[in-house]
């Protein structure tokens, strides 16, 4: 099981100073991206234009193209950690390897006891991204969250959540937000 | 979480209510206030939402935001 230190270590990695106001217009990315802007708008705009495309062609069929493509990523990745049946654990050593790309926290509502919930015949947890390049790419190609491009971090979590405990499970969109989304890892 | 509600900005339309998806908010007397500020994840689509821009979250982790095009933000900031 994860030890409660370290899910309070976690949470408190998350916990800021910072005061953010409606009105903020920011001025500076953090880190300064000046050194790679360039190249990293043309990678989101290229990416964007990928998905966008498929969707044309393939239309709900696009949605399977990138689930699958992103699981494979995710089962690839995890080929090497450590195989082990706890799911925490599991999620504990994912979120390290993903920190920076797709920050996550696992999260739970204050009514809450445990991080693993049981409801309605369905056993999940649920899971906050913070950082996030799908999100990052969407926003900057003006195109909705919870398209194609997001399978490819569902396919991505699965896959690797799979390949680690050798459980069968399924992530699900519950919310899209500017700064963060919530997300439901059911467990099979 | 600490969320705060500029009460004389806020014109009590409701979408930050309707918006949340974690029933944060509930309309009183007209205005919004934060009920459940323990249920923030801090996916600010109620700032997003919010016309009167009268919402502030304390200790929130601003998530990385690369996409931003700083020469517009520039430009904005010398207009503003
Ligand atoms: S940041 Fe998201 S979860 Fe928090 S109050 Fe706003 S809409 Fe609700
Ligand atoms: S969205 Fe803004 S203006 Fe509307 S009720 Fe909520 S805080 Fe008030």
């Amino acid at each position: 099981m994860m030890t409660a230190s370290y899910i309070d270590e976690l949470h408190e990695s998350f916990h800021t100073d910072i005061v953010y106001r409606s009105e903020d217009i920011p001025l500076e990315c953090t880190p300064r991206p000046s050194e790679m802007e360039e190249t990293l708008h043309g990678v989101m705009k290229l990416n964007g234009l990928i998905i966008r495309s498929l969707e044309e062609i393939a239309g709900r069929g696009a949605n399977a193209v990138t689930y699958r493509a992103g699981k494979k990523f995710g089962h690839e990745i995890a080929k090497y950690f450590q195989k082990r049946d706890d799911v925490e654990e599991a999620l504990h050593e994912l979120s390290d390897l993903l920190r920076g790309q797709y920050t996550f926290e696992v999260w739970k509502p204050e009514d809450k006891e445990n991080f693993i919930i049981e409801e309605d015949g369905q056993t999940f947890i649920y899971l906050v991204f913070h950082d996030c390049i799908v999100r990052q790419t969407l926003r900057r190609n003006g195109q909705e969250q919870g398209g194609p491009l997001c399978q490819t971090l569902f396919g991505y979590v699965v896959g690797a959540i799979e390949e680690i405990t050798g459980r069968r499970a399924k992530l699900e969109i519950v919310h899209t937000g500017p700064n963060a989304c919530l997300k439901k890892l059911i467990l099979k | 979480m600490d969320i705060r509600v500029d009460t004389d900005a806020c014109v009590g339309c409701g979408l930050c209510v309707k918006d949340c998806p974690m029933d944060v908010y509930e309309l009183r007397d007209g205005v919004s206030v934060p009920v459940k500020p323990k249920n923030c994840m801090g996916c600010l689509s109620c700032h997003e939402i919010c016309p009167a821009q009268a919402l502030e979250h304390r200790g929130i982790y601003p998530a990385r935001r690369h996409y931003i095009d700083m020469r517009v933000c520039e430009m904005l900031n010398r207009v503003i």
